[in-house]
């Protein structure tokens, strides 16, 4: 690895900056050969505390990135590459195992994921999760009608959420997490889902949350909506970092990437991979006060 | 694992970049244990309305509703009464053993089940912690309150019942000094539960273990018969009576059913429990802020 020499000012102050943030789990195996391997590797003392059983998963090698206002970054990569952890980290929801995440202000993650209480109604659900982001019950009042209009759920918001079809509960996250003017705004794949009418009517709110947000996260296999929306891409791959730059760019590099995968020629898919890989341009996060101070 | 990794080619380049770093902050980072408590100041709209709405939808699976919440300890309480009343005795010396038994019942379950529901607190509101970013102990406040709320219509009908069953008793000023009580076990059960929900949330076997616990405490409070009738030893007596939840117990029944100012001792003892189980909980639950939220 070599280092640049001359170290670059940020100017102004930057929305996200993620310092060499890293994600290692570790989850159960039904491999026995991986659990064998594990055995050998680590002390009988080390063992003791842990669950039999498990190895260590590493989601994400360190990162780090600087994302300034008026950023739109595009998370691409095959399935289990880290985009998800990313995302979860910049979030807050989980702290990295090494390295950390700092934000100007609270990121929302605006994501189907987000499972609400199944025994309450939906009107309560959009209450519950409006006043956990921190809004106040007038607030909430005031912009209860656009929730309801924005999931399209009309009077089955009086309903309870374990009645829904996963669709409408789907769109019912969605209203209530954009109901947020958030000034970092994570999106995971939200716009994939609902019927087409309200396929519309997400991506207009989602349009106008993005130009209003400090800067955005966007996760989706969509390639298409990744390179209308982004002013910058990001590759990640088995947790790597292959490419960092500009979205027309390191969109076709990864079409190319997953175009020859397809086509069963693993060996020039890597290859095009460990070229992105060789040509990449890393980061390393300087605190500048720190810095005047250990040239001094 | 380490050929594949060996294959990926180092990055060309590590730029550094300096950053002004003054206007960020840790994405989230547990704050200061005051700033903490201001924050669930400001998250109270949402402890209460969580409160309530889970009160309103406690029951609704049942035929008979919120009904079930008064039959509980009721059907409780005849099986007791039956057990350890007719059966073996264990009632002897104890004026109005019906009344004794219904306070010790009503009230055991009603620590018994704020605790149950505060220890599994964040784990069963797994999908609402990963969602939002909110203080975490909002949730085992919230279950608090809910089970303060039920209880309201319980302690009604346990005084009603006190009243109405031979031998009656009269209603005197010292029944006042039920609701202090009555907090104090509530905070006592809260701090208890913060304690618990951070454990069951990092050592998930714990759950397993709690019913057990609750058990031999049960037993262990003077429920349906008295510690004098059963134990001799003045200092094992002595230690039986710190129990928080015997002196509770042993509030009310005086000032219920024998008219008898609680000693200050019991209220002392109490104040300990409750506001030293209080602190703990919060300082220790707080310290496991940022880890709640992991999958």
């Amino acid at each position: 690895m070599v280092a640049a020499e001359q170290v670059l000012d940020v100017e102004g102050h930057p929305c996200v900056v993620v310092d060499r943030a890293a994600m290692e789990y570790r989850v159960v195996t039904t491999d026995s050969e991986a659990v064998a391997q594990e055995r050998r590797d680590t002390s009988f003392m080390s063992r003791l505390g842990r669950r039999p059983n498990t190895v260590t998963v590493r989601a994400l090698y360190e990162l780090s990135l600087v994302v300034e206002r008026g950023e739109s970054v595009g998370i691409i990569g095959r399935n289990g590459s880290g985009k998800s952890t990313l995302m979860k980290l910049i979030s807050g929801q989980v702290r990295p195992s090494s390295g950390a995440v700092f934000a100007s202000s609270t990121p929302i993650m605006l994501g189907v994921n987000a499972a609400l209480m199944p025994d309450l109604s939906g009107h309560q659900n959009v209450v519950l999760g409006c006043l956990a982001m921190g809004m106040s019950r007038q607030e909430i009042d005031q912009k209860f009608a656009s929730i309801v209009e924005l999931c399209g759920l009309e009077d089955s918001i009086y309903l309870p959420m374990k009645s829904y079809s996963s669709g409408m509960a789907s769109r019912l996250r969605f209203a209530i997490a954009a109901s947020i003017d958030p000034e970092i705004l994570l999106v995971d794949e939200a716009l994939n889902t609902g019927d087409a009418q309200f396929g519309d009517r997400s991506k207009r709110r989602m349009d106008q949350l993005r130009e209003q947000a400090g800067c955005v996260f966007l996760v989706s296999h969509s390639l298409d909506t990744i390179t209308k929306m982004c002013t910058r891409v990001i590759w990640l791959d088995k947790g790597h970092l292959i490419m960092d730059g500009d979205p027309a760019e390191t969109v076709r590099a990864y079409q190319d990437f997953t175009g020859q995968l397809a086509k069963g020629n693993n060996l020039s898919a890597a290859t095009i991979r460990d070229e992105a890989r060789a040509n990449l341009q890393m980061t390393e996060v300087l605190a500048r006060s720190k810095m005047r101070r250990s040239r001094a | 694992m380490s050929a594949k990794k060996a294959l990926l080619p180092e990055p060309a380049v590590v730029q550094p970049l300096a950053v002004d770093m003054r206007r960020l902050t840790r994405v989230g980072a547990r704050p200061g244990f005051l700033d903490y408590l201001v924050q669930l100041w400001d998250f109270r709209e949402f402890i209460y309305y969580d409160a309530r709405a889970r009160v309103q939808s406690g029951t609704r699976r049942d035929r008979l509703g919120s009904a079930w919440l008064l039959l509980n300890p009721i059907f409780n309480g005849l099986t007791y009464y039956v057990i350890f009343g007719l059966l073996l005795q264990t009632s002897g010396g104890i004026e109005n053993y019906v009344g004794y038994l219904v306070i010790g019942i009503f009230i055991f379950q009603g620590t018994s089940g704020a605790i149950t529901s505060g220890a599994r607190s964040i784990h069963s509101n797994k999908s609402v912690v990963q969602a939002f970013n909110f203080p975490r102990a909002t949730l085992p406040i919230g279950l608090n309150i809910r089970e303060m709320m039920a209880n309201v219509p319980l302690i009604l009908a346990m005084l009603l019942i006190i009243v109405l069953i031979p031998p009656v008793e009269k209603i005197t000023w010292l029944w006042v000094l039920i609701i202090p009580a009555l907090l104090l076990q509530a905070l006592f059960n809260l701090g208890v539960g913060l304690i618990l929900a951070r454990i069951i949330s990092r050592v998930h076997d714990a759950t397993h273990l709690l019913p057990f616990f609750m058990r031999a405490w049960m037993y262990g409070s003077a429920i349906f018969y008295s510690y004098e009738r059963f134990v001799t030893h003045p200092e094992l007596l002595a230690v039986l009576k710190m129990n928080p939840l015997f002196n509770v117990i042993d509030i009310l029944r005086n000032c219920i059913l024998y008219a008898q100012p609680p000693t200050w001792q019991s209220w002392a003892t109490l104040a300990v429990w409750a506001l030293g189980a209080l602190l703990v909980g919060l300082v220790f639950f707080w310290q496991g802020e940022e880890s709640y939220g992991r999958g």
